[in-house]
Order: C-alpha cells, then sequence, then structure tokens
C-alpha cells in the first residue's frame, strides 16, 4: 500500500490519525488495543467486536439503524466528505470499481454506508449526488457533528477536525480518518487505511462477504 | 518548489508551478548544441565559424522536451494520470530524439578508436533495439514506477531513460556515425517495423488489466471523475498509437526516401 509523499492536510491528518487508532482504540465498548493480525485479508484485521448501534438520519430524513440495516451484510463503514481533495474519494471510487466488477451475489451481500463529517455544507442532495457518482446503492447518512464524533468514539476512531465556525467560510478541509472499517460476520472487523488498492479490496471483499447467505434475486 | 515534476498527494490546481530544474536542462542541451556544433563547424570548416547544423529541428525537438517536462503536463504526468504520463513517454523517447538528431551538423569529426569502437557497439541497430525495449518494459513496471514517482530524483531517473533509450533507438537510422554501408533503407525500415510490435507486451498488459496497476494513479487525487482503470487504458492505447503513428510516419518517409534514390541511380 502506498502512502504518498508530502500529503496534503486531510492526508497528514489521515496518517495522523491511523497512528492514533493503532495506538490508542478497541473494539466497540471493550478495552483491548487494536492490533493487527496475520490473516488471510489485505485488511488490518482488528480485536473482534459487534458492529456499532447507531442511528442517523439517511438522506431522505429516516433514521437508518446501522447495526440493524447491516446485520445480514458485509458492512463497510466510512467517515468522510464530499468536498475531501483525496481520501474520500479516493475510497469511494476503489470500493464502487470494485463493487460493479463482482458477481451480483456477492455484492448483494455488501453494504457500503457513508457518514459525513461535514453536515454544514454535505446537503441530502448534494451527499445523494456525489455517493451516487460513485454507486446508487451506497448509503449516505448525515448527522449533527457532535453525534457523529460520539459515533467515531465508539468504533474507535478519532473525532473530525473542522475548523472554527469563523473559519468555516468557503472552502476549508475536514480532518478526519482515513481508514475504510468492515464489519463482517462473526464479529470480524478490520481497517483499510488509504493506500488500500482495488485488487485488496478484489481479494478481501468476496472472502469477508462470503460468511453472509445471499438473498434471492427480487 | 521542486526543481522536478514528482507525485504528489495535492489535489490537482491550475496554479501554475515553476520546474526549474527542467528549465535547467533546456538551458543546458541549447547550449551544449551551439558550442559543439560551432566546435564542429571550426573544425571541419576551419575557415567558418557558421553552424552548419539544422537548428530548427534542435529547437523544435527541444521545444517538445520542454512541454512534456514541464508545467502542466510534466506534474500532470508524474502523479495524477497515466494517459498524461504515457504522452510523456510518446513526446520523450519517440519524438524529442528525432528531432534533436535531425538538428545535428552534418559531417562527424573523428573519434579516438576507443570511443570510436565503444559508439559502433552501442548504435549497433539490435543492440540499440533490444535497449530501448528494456527501457520501455522497465519504466513501465508498477513497482519502478511506483517507487520512482513519488521523488524528483526518481521522476527525473524515468525522463532521462526515456531520452536515452529513444536516442540510442533512433540512433541507427538518422546518425550516419559511425557507417553502416550494410544497414540501408530495407533494413531501417524492417528495423522501424519491428519497432512497432515489440512494445505489444507493455500495451497489452496496460490496456487489457482488470485492475489498476499503478499506486501512483490509483491513489492520486481524482481529476475530473476519470476512473484510474480507464485513465490506465487509455494510456495504453496512447501508448500503441501515438508510438505507431510516429514510428509509421518514419517508414513512409524512409520508404519515400528509398523510391527516390533507387530513381536517381537508374
Amino acid at each position: 500500500m502506498n502512502l504518498r509523499a508530502e500529503p496534503t492536510f486531510p492526508t497528514r491528518a489521515g496518517l495522523l490519525m491511523l497512528l492514533a487508532i493503532t495506538a490508542s482504540c478497541g473494539p466497540a465498548g471493550g478495552d483491548g488495543e487494536i492490533t493487527a493480525r496475520e490473516s488471510e485479508y489485505r485488511g488490518v484485521v482488528l480485536d473482534p467486536g459487534p458492529r456499532p448501534d447507531f442511528t442517523l438520519p439517511d438522506l431522505d430524513g429516516n433514521p437508518y439503524n446501522f447495526s440493524a440495516e447491516t446485520r445480514d451484510k458485509l458492512a463497510l463503514l466510512f467517515f468522510g466528505y464530499t468536498n475531501c481533495p483525496d481520501i474520500c474519494p479516493v475510497h469511494m471510487a476503489g470500493i464502487a470499481a470494485v463493487l460493479k466488477g463482482l458477481p451480483w451475489e456477492i455484492s448483494d451481500r455488501i453494504a457500503v454506508v457513508f457518514v459525513t463529517t461535514d453536515p454544514e455544507r454535505d446537503t441530502p442532495d448534494r451527499l445523494r449526488e456525489w455517493l451516487g457518482g460513485f454507486d446508487g446503492g451506497f448509503v449516505g447518512l448525515r448527522g449533527d457533528i457532535e453525534e457523529v464524533n460520539r459515533i467515531q468514539g465508539e468504533v474507535g476512531l478519532p473525532v473530525a477536525v473542522l475548523p472554527s465556525a469563523s473559519d468555516r467560510a468557503g472552502d476549508y478541509e475536514v480532518g478526519h480518518a482515513a481508514q475504510v472499517l468492515a464489519f463482517a460476520a462473526d464479529d470480524l472487523r478490520l481497517a483499510y487505511p488509504f493506500g488500500t488498492r482495488q485488487a485488496d479490496w478484489k481479494h478481501d471483499l468476496p472472502l469477508l462477504a462470503a460468511g453472509f447467505a445471499a438473498e434471492e434475486p427480487q | 518548489m521542486q526543481w522536478w515534476c514528482a507525485a504528489r498527494s495535492a489535489s490537482w490546481t491550475w496554479t501554475w508551478q515553476a520546474y526549474p530544474g527542467v528549465w535547467l536542462l533546456v538551458l543546458a542541451l541549447a547550449v551544449a548544441y551551439w558550442l559543439v556544433s560551432r566546435r564542429w563547424a571550426l573544425t571541419l570548416q576551419p575557415d567558418s565559424s557558421t553552424v552548419r547544423g539544422r537548428p530548427g529541428w534542435f529547437a523544435a525537438g527541444l521545444i517538445c522536451l520542454w512541454i512534456s517536462l514541464d508545467w502542466p503536463v510534466g506534474a500532470l504526468g508524474a502523479g495524477y494520470l497515466a494517459s498524461v504520463h504515457m504522452l510523456q513517454f510518446i513526446l520523450i523517447a519517440v519524438v524529442v530524439p528525432p528531432l534533436l538528431m535531425l538538428g545535428v551538423p552534418a559531417g562527424h569529426p573523428n573519434l579516438p578508436a576507443g570511443p570510436e569502437k565503444w559508439l559502433r557497439l552501442s548504435t549497433h541497430p539490435l543492440i540499440a533495439l533490444v535497449f530501448f525495449n528494456v527501457v520501455i518494459i522497465i519504466t513501465h513496471l508498477p513497482s519502478i514506477v511506483d517507487a520512482l514517482m513519488t521523488t524528483q530524483l526518481g521522476s527525473f531517473a524515468i525522463d532521462m531513460a526515456w531520452l536515452a533509450g529513444g536516442v540510442a533507438f533512433w540512433w541507427p537510422v538518422l546518425i550516419d556515425r559511425p557507417e553502416r554501408p550494410g544497414f540501408g533503407y530495407p533494413l531501417k525500415i524492417g528495423y522501424l517495423i519491428l519497432a512497432t510490435i515489440v512494445n505489444a507486451g507493455t500495451f497489452l498488459y496496460l490496456t487489457f488489466s482488470e485492475l489498476p496497476v499503478y499506486a501512483t494513479y490509483e491513489l492520486a487525487p481524482p481529476l475530473y471523475g476519470i476512473s484510474p482503470l480507464d485513465d490506465q487504458r487509455v494510456a495504453g492505447l496512447l501508448m500503441k498509437v501515438g508510438t505507431a503513428a510516429v514510428l509509421w510516419a518514419a517508414i513512409g518517409i524512409f520508404f519515400y526516401l528509398w523510391h527516390r534514390a533507387e530513381a536517381e541511380q537508374t
């Protein structure tokens, strides 16, 4: 995995946060440290734990309970923002490209959930348009930043860093965690930092999705 | 400030950036051309200090080289789009060398035996063709591209390898030194036709890979929503079509020259 030279602010922030998470966070509600394990996966295997139980409004304003909605699927959870110049679009584009190439029986067992860390600018319409540019099936969630940060703490991620209210005029960048979290069967959890390649997703997603039964085509 | 274009994680901006290393290289080549041409002119024609080269060709080559290395082409190719990286390759390795060589003054001073022998060996068509294709393969390997493009020195090394490979490749067909009477128009045409075939491996690899092969471009800040895989496929096609266009143009010219030479003999 390639961490490119001369990272910009969000990249630096992501890297710092990745260091922070590897040093400090544990499974939801637990006190263990995240440790990379030797595994068959390309992602970083974390200490096992249940998928987080949080509820945020979806883009239609309906409550979306992450744990319940993704219970029977491999869930990929990412916190980012649509004005992100690098990490967010690269992650989303990479996952979307690989999902398009997977057989329906596999891709149907994978849910991608994007939680905005910039709710002021990421209106539902903006999120819908941005996510739809990658994959119409991606789920967008949007809540108060305090609630989003609480959830990030719950899943072991550092909170989003926004400029102060007076500095949020025009273009600004939001510091946020750079990894996608994967919640698979049997409480298996993995982290995919920035630098995860499409080849890595193509390798891991079918393996992780195999733990869930395919739904019958409608 | 960067002295040479290299991959950066900053998102692309159309704000102009200076790359003084590129200017220095172009300037150094221009000065070297002027000095060498003048010296050759004095050596070959002691009564004249005029440059007997074709500076227009050389200037065209330098302008092409400058465009391919400087902002925005150089910056886009170094860290954002594989297709622009390939455009750089075509310009630097396939277009620039013949233009520079066409500007070389006619007639060359004699070399000492050692360098003459080395020149004869290194510009042998077979060696030149092999060298050029080894350069193509190595400089397009994902591990090499991803390792080198993130540093200015690495990016510079790739650009110079392309230029050196291109000079080596074009030398036997454009420079009559050392003389190779057996390597006439038919063999030159065959040499160029062979060259259109042998880079097929890299073209096929880039065009038909199911996944992006270069982390540099796959993980680059996105540009206008261009997907890394589409960009890579364009790069592969560009390599084949762009290189073939230049080579077939040269083949056509050599056919014409061959025909004209035959007509003059009869």
